[in-house]
C-alpha cells in the first residue's frame, strides 16, 4: 500500500501548520463571510437612518409584485421540503447473548476436532494453527447441535438455533423501545446461509402475530455484509413509506453449515462463526426523532463481483467427499483491501472534510500532471469519524484496515475485543461493537460513527450513522456481565 | 445371565462445559493416595421419579450444571503427565462428557427387573487410554425411562475422587438448581502430614498393602445384588445384639452378618485358617486437622480385620459386630499417614509413583459410607430436584476384583434403614439371596440377579 507523506511530518511544526491549514479550509466560508459582514456594517453606520430610510421609500412596490413573490418563496420552500430525504433513525437495537452452556473454550473446541477427524492429523494440527492466532477468546459459543460428538445438523435443530437466537433478540428489541408487534409496518431478516421455507421472516410473523400487511423480506446468500445491506434496503423503502417502523434483524445459523469433511480451506469457518444476532428498530416518524439513538447518514455499497477473483474468494462447494463447506481462498485480504479501495473512493467526498478532499485533489493532480512518482495522499478519516467498526470477520482483516486506514489501537479496540468475546457472528458483529462503544460510554452526541462489512461476493458496504443523544450505559445488552474486564491484551499467538 | 441385548440404548454423547474460563490453566499433581487409587474406578447413579431435565439443549438446569463445573476445575479438566512421569490435572475447561440414553421400559419395572450387571449399563465404563489428553475422566449419562423417569449417572476414574467426592458434587448441583447456598463448598488442598515422623514397620495398614501388592486374583464373572433394609428390622437386630455390642451402628451389623453368611458359603478355605474383612472408611473427620467434606480427591483408608476359623466358625452375630465396631473406631490417624508414606517409599526412580494395585480386594471388602448420614440426614438422599428426593441410589466400583465387595449405604428411608450393595462371583451372589438368616430381616431385593 502507497505510504503517507514523508518523515518531517512528525516534525512538531509541521502539525501546527497542518492544523491551521484544515481550520482555514473547513472554514473557509465563515471565514470569508466575516470581512463582508464587516464591510456591510461600516456601509451602514456611514450611512446613518435617515439614509436608509430614504433608501426603502424609494423601492416602488405594487401588489402583484409581492405576491408573485412570495408564492414563488413559498413554492420553492414547499418542493424543496418535499424532495428532501426522510431522515432514517435508528431508534434503538437488541444483540443475542447466547447461554453460557453454549460456550466453546478452546480446549474442548480442539478436543471434539481431534475426535471427529481422528484420521486426520493435519488437518487437526492446522485448525489448532488458526485458533491460536485467531484473536477469539474463550467465551465465544456455538449451538448446541456442534457441542455433539460428532455434531448432529439437523434442520430441526437449525429452525432451534433460529428460534432461540431470533426470538431472543426479537423480545429484547421490544422490551427496550416499548415497540408493539402490531406497529412493525416493514421487516427485513438476513441470514446468510440457512435459508428454509417458510422463511425466517415468515417465522417471525407467525410467532409474533405481526400485522398481515406488512412488507417482509427476507435476503439469503448475501454474506457477511447483508447487515449493511438490510439497513439500506430498510431506508429506501421508508422513503416510500412515511410514517413507518422497519425492523432489521441480522443474524447467521450456523448449525447446518458446520463443516464436517478435512478440506483445510474450508476447515477455516469452523474455527472462526460462532452464534449471533441482533434485531435493530429503523423509523421515519418525527416522534422517534428525540428518541432515537442514532441518524442514518449515508449507506454506501460497493460490489467487485465483475472480477473473477473476487467472485471466487469466498465460494460454497463440495470437498472430494461430496460435503459442503466455504472455501476461502488464498488472495482474501488483498481482494479485501481493494473492495476497500472502492468504496472509500465513493465515500470519501460524502465525510471527508473539505481540507482532506483538497489534499487528495491536488495530490491527484500533481500525480496526473507534474510527477507520477509522488505518494497518493491517503485521506485521514479519523477527522471524519469518532468511532469505527469494522466487521471481525478476523484478525487478518482487522490488522489489514488498521493499517489502511492508519487507525489507531482505540480505534479498532470495539471490533478486535468483539471478536473477541462474541468470535465471528458474521452481519451481527457490528452491532456488537455499536453495543461495546456505547457501553464504554465512549458514544457522545454528535459523533460520527462507520461500520464497514466485507462480505462474499466480493462486496465492501459501509454504514454511516450520527450520534443523536449521548448514550448512557445500561445492564441489558450482552457486555454488561464482562465489559469491565476489557480490554483484554490479545496476544498474537495462544498456546494451546 | 445370558446375552441379553443391554435395554440401555446410548443414542447420543455431548460435551458439557463450565460458565466461564479459569483465570489461568493451572495444573495440580493427583496425590500419592489418588495415584494408588489408579486401578479402579467409581460409579454413582441416582433415579428420580421424574426427569428435572426437560428440553434438554436449552434446559436452564444446563445452566446450573455449568456454573456448578466452574466451581470444580478438576472436574472439567484433563489428565496429563508432569515432569516426573506422575499423573496430574491440568485444568484447561476441556468439560465433562455427558451421554443421553433410553431405556424402554419404566423406572418401577426396571428397578424389578434389571439385575446388577445391566444396572451397570446406566453409567459409562471406559477405559483410560495411553493418551488422555482429549479423554474426559469425568462422564455423566443421563438414563431417560419411560413415563418420566431418571437415572443419573455419574463416572469418574478413582484417581479424582472417591464416592464422598462424587455425591457431594451433584449434592452442589442440586442446591444450586434451587438457589440455596452449597453446604459443602469445594476443597481442593490435599491434607499435609503433621510434623511427627511414622514408622512403617510395624503399621498394620502398611503390612496389608505390602501383602496386597503381592497378591493377584483371578479374574472370576461377579454379580451384584442390592439389598434394602428397613428402619425398624435394623432397630430390632440392634436391639438383639445389644448385651454383645452395646454402641453398634447399622453399618457394625450389617457388616457382621454379610460377612458371616459369605464366609458360610465360601467354604472352607484350603491355604490359611484365617477370615479376614478389608475395611474401606473415610477419613476426612477422622484426621486431627479434619479435612472439610467438601474436599475432592480420596481420603480413604482400607485395612484389615482378621479372625481364625474357629472363631468365625462358633461366633455370634453380636461378638463379630463387637469386633468391627471396636476395629473402626479404633482407626486412628497414625494409619492414615503410615499408608500415605508408605506409598511415598514405593516411588521409582525420579520421583514417579509405583503403578496402581487393586486396593479393593483382593480380601472381601466393605465399604462404610457411615460419614455420609450427619445427624440424622442422610446427605445421599438430600438432592432434591423439584421438591423430590431421589427414589433410589446406587454405588459401583470399577476393577474390585477379588473375593467381592460390598457397600453398606444410606437408604431412601431416613434413620437406621441402610441399602447394601452386595458383588460376589455369580453363584455364590445367588445362594446369598436365598440365605436365611438374610431373608429372616425382611429386605427389599432390588436389582438382583434372577
Amino acid at each position: 500500500m502507497p505510504q503517507i507523506l514523508p518523515d518531517f511530518s512528525n516534525s512538531v511544526k509541521l502539525k501546527y501548520v497542518k492544523l491551521g491549514y484544515q481550520y482555514l479550509v473547513n472554514h473557509i466560508l465563515y471565514l470569508l463571510l466575516v470581512p463582508i459582514m464587516v464591510a456591510i456594517l461600516i456601509e451602514v453606520l456611514r450611512l446613518g437612518p435617515y439614509e436608509i430610510l430614504n433608501l426603502w421609500k424609494s423601492l416602488h412596490f405594487d401588489l402583484v409584485q409581492i405576491l408573485c413573490s412570495s408564492f414563488l418563496i413559498i413554492f420553492i420552500a414547499t418542493v424543496y421540503f418535499m424532495s428532501k430525504p426522510r431522515h432514517v433513525y435508528l431508534v434503538d437495537y437488541a444483540c443475542y447473548k447466547p447461554p453460557v452452556t453454549c460456550r466453546v473454550p478452546f480446549a474442548t473446541f480442539m478436543e471434539h476436532s481431534r475426535l471427529i477427524l481422528k484420521n486426520n492429523p493435519k488437518s487437526v494440527e492446522f485448525q489448532m494453527r488458526i485458533l491460536e492466532r485467531s484473536g477469539l477468546g474463550e467465551e465465544t459459543c456455538l449451538p448446541p447441535a456442534i457441542h455433539y460428538i460428532p455434531p448432529t445438523p439437523t434442520m430441526e435443530a437449525a429452525r432451534g438455533e433460529a428460534e432461540l437466537v431470533i426470538f431472543s433478540a426479537m423480545d429484547s428489541l421490544l422490551q427496550k423501545t416499548g415497540l408493539k408487534p402490531k406497529d412493525i409496518d416493514i421487516l427485513i431478516v438476513n441470514c446468510s446461509l440457512f435459508s428454509p421455507t417458510p422463511s425466517l421472516s415468515a417465522m417471525l410473523i407467525n410467532q409474533y402475530k405481526l400485522r398481515s400487511n406488512i412488507k417482509s423480506f427476507n435476503l439469503s446468500g448475501m454474506g457477511c455484509s447483508a447487515g449493511l445491506i438490510s439497513i439500506d434496503l430498510a431506508r429506501d423503502l421508508l422513503q416510500v413509506h412515511p410514517n413507518s417502523n422497519a425492523v432489521v434483524v441480522s443474524t447467521e445459523i450456523i448449525t447446518p453449515n458446520y463443516y464436517q469433511g478435512n478440506e483445510r480451506a474450508m476447515l477455516l469457518p469452523n474455527c472462526l462463526f460462532r452464534m449471533g444476532g441482533a434485531a435493530i428498530l429503523l423509523s421515519n416518524r418525527r416522534r422517534n426523532r428525540s428518541r432515537a439513538k442514532y441518524r442514518l447518514v449515508h449507506v454506501v455499497r460497493t460490489h467487485k463481483g465483475a472480477d473473477d477473483k473476487a467472485y471466487r474468494c469466498v465460494f460454497e462447494e463440495e470437498d472430494k467427499e461430496g460435503k459442503v463447506g466455504i472455501s476461502l481462498s488464498k488472495d482474501l485480504m488483498a481482494i479485501a483491501g481493494e473492495a476497500l479501495k472502492s468504496n472509500i473512493t465513493t465515500i470519501g467526498p460524502l465525510v471527508l472534510p473539505a481540507s482532506e478532499q483538497l489534499l487528495f485533489l491536488m495530490t491527484l493532480i500533481g500525480r496526473k500532471i507534474f510527477n507520477p512518482k509522488w505518494k497518493p495522499y491517503i485521506p485521514d478519516f479519523k477527522q471524519a469519524f469518532e468511532h469505527f467498526c469494522i466487521h471481525a470477520g478476523g484478525r487478518a482483516v482487522i490488522d489489514e484496515l488498521q493499517k489502511n486506514l492508519q487507525l489507531s489501537a482505540e480505534h479498532v479496540e470495539a471490533s478486535r475485543m468483539t471478536l473477541h468475546r462474541f468470535g465471528n457472528t458474521s452481519s451481527s458483529s457490528l452491532w456488537y461493537e455499536m453495543s461495546y462503544i456505547e457501553e464504554k460510554g465512549r458514544m457522545k452526541k454528535g459523533d460520527r460513527v462507520w461500520q464497514i462489512a466485507f462480505g462474499s461476493g466480493f462486496k465492501c458496504n459501509s454504514a454511516v450513522w450520527k450520534c443523536n443523544k449521548t448514550i448512557k450505559t445500561t445492564t441489558d445488552n450482552p457486555w454488561s456481565d464482562c465489559i469491565d474486564r476489557y480490554p483484554v491484551h490479545i496476544p498474537e499467538i495462544v498456546k494451546l | 445371565m445370558g446375552d441379553q441385548k443391554s435395554r440401555v440404548n446410548v443414542h447420543s454423547v455431548l460435551t458439557q462445559v463450565s460458565s466461564g474460563p479459569s483465570a489461568s490453566v493451572e495444573t495440580y499433581p493427583l496425590t500419592r493416595l489418588d495415584h494408588a487409587m489408579g486401578h479402579h474406578t467409581i460409579h454413582v447413579i441416582f433415579y428420580y421419579e421424574k426427569s428435572p431435565f426437560g428440553s434438554f439443549d436449552m434446559d436452564p438446569i444446563r445452566v446450573t450444571l455449568s456454573e456448578v463445573l466452574s466451581s470444580y476445575p478438576p472436574v472439567t479438566a484433563r489428565l496429563t503427565r508432569d515432569d516426573a512421569g506422575n499423573w496430574a490435572v491440568k485444568c484447561n475447561d476441556a468439560g465433562v462428557r455427558v451421554l443421553r440414553a433410553r431405556v424402554g421400559i419404566t423406572l418401577d419395572e426396571w428397578l424389578r427387573s434389571a439385575d446388577g450387571n445391566e444396572e451397570r449399563d446406566l453409567t459409562v465404563w471406559e477405559d483410560m487410554p495411553e493418551v488422555p489428553n482429549t479423554w474426559s475422566p469425568f462422564r455423566i449419562q443421563l438414563n431417560d425411562f419411560e413415563g418420566g423417569g431418571v437415572a443419573i449417572g455419574l463416572s469418574c476414574t478413582h484417581m479424582h475422587g472417591d464416592l464422598t467426592s462424587l455425591i457431594l458434587l451433584f449434592k452442589a448441583f442440586s442446591e444450586s438448581h434451587h438457589g440455596q447456598a452449597i453446604t459443602f463448598p469445594p476443597f481442593f488442598k490435599p491434607p499435609a502430614p503433621p510434623d511427627k515422623k511414622f514408622s512403617v514397620n510395624n503399621s498394620k495398614s502398611t503390612s496389608y498393602l505390602e501383602a496386597k501388592l503381592q497378591k493377584q486374583t483371578p479374574s472370576v464373572k461377579m454379580s451384584t445384588a442390592t439389598f434394602k433394609f428397613s428402619d425398624s428390622v435394623v432397630k430390632q437386630c440392634l436391639s438383639e445384639i445389644h448385651d454383645k455390642c452395646p454402641d453398634a451402628s447399622p453399618f457394625d451389623l450389617l457388616a457382621a452378618l454379610f460377612w458371616i453368611r459369605v464366609v458360610h458359603l465360601k467354604g472352607p478355605k484350603h491355604d490359611d485358617h484365617t477370615h479376614s474383612l478389608s475395611l474401606c472408611v473415610d477419613f476426612r473427620r477422622l484426621l486431627q486437622e479434619p479435612l472439610p467434606y467438601g474436599y475432592f480427591g480420596n481420603a480413604l483408608n482400607f485395612s484389615l480385620l482378621s479372625l481364625n476359623e474357629e472363631e468365625m466358625d462358633c461366633s455370634m452375630l453380636g461378638r463379630v459386630a463387637e469386633l468391627v465396631h471396636c476395629h473402626v473406631s479404633g482407626l486412628k490417624e497414625e494409619e492414615f499417614w503410615a499408608t500415605l508414606h508408605w506409598l511415598d517409599l514405593q516411588k521409582e526412580e525420579g520421583g514417579k509413583y509405583a503403578p496402581p494395585f487393586a486396593m479393593y480386594g483382593p480380601e472381601f471388602t466393605c465399604v462404610s459410607v457411615e460419614h455420609m448420614i450427619i445427624g440424622d440426614q442422610s446427605v445421599m438422599y438430600s438432592m432434591n430436584f423439584d421438591s423430590a428426593k431421589p427414589v433410589h441410589v446406587s454405588c459401583h466400583v470399577g476393577n474390585a476384583e477379588g473375593e467381592g465387595l460390598i457397600l453398606v449405604m444410606p437408604s431412601a428411608e431416613a434413620g437406621l434403614a441402610r441399602t447394601v450393595m452386595v458383588t460376589l462371583p455369580e453363584e455364590e451372589t445367588a445362594k446369598l439371596c436365598e440365605d436365611q438368616s438374610i431373608l429372616r430381616l425382611k429386605p427389599t431385593m432390588l436389582l438382583r440377579s434372577i
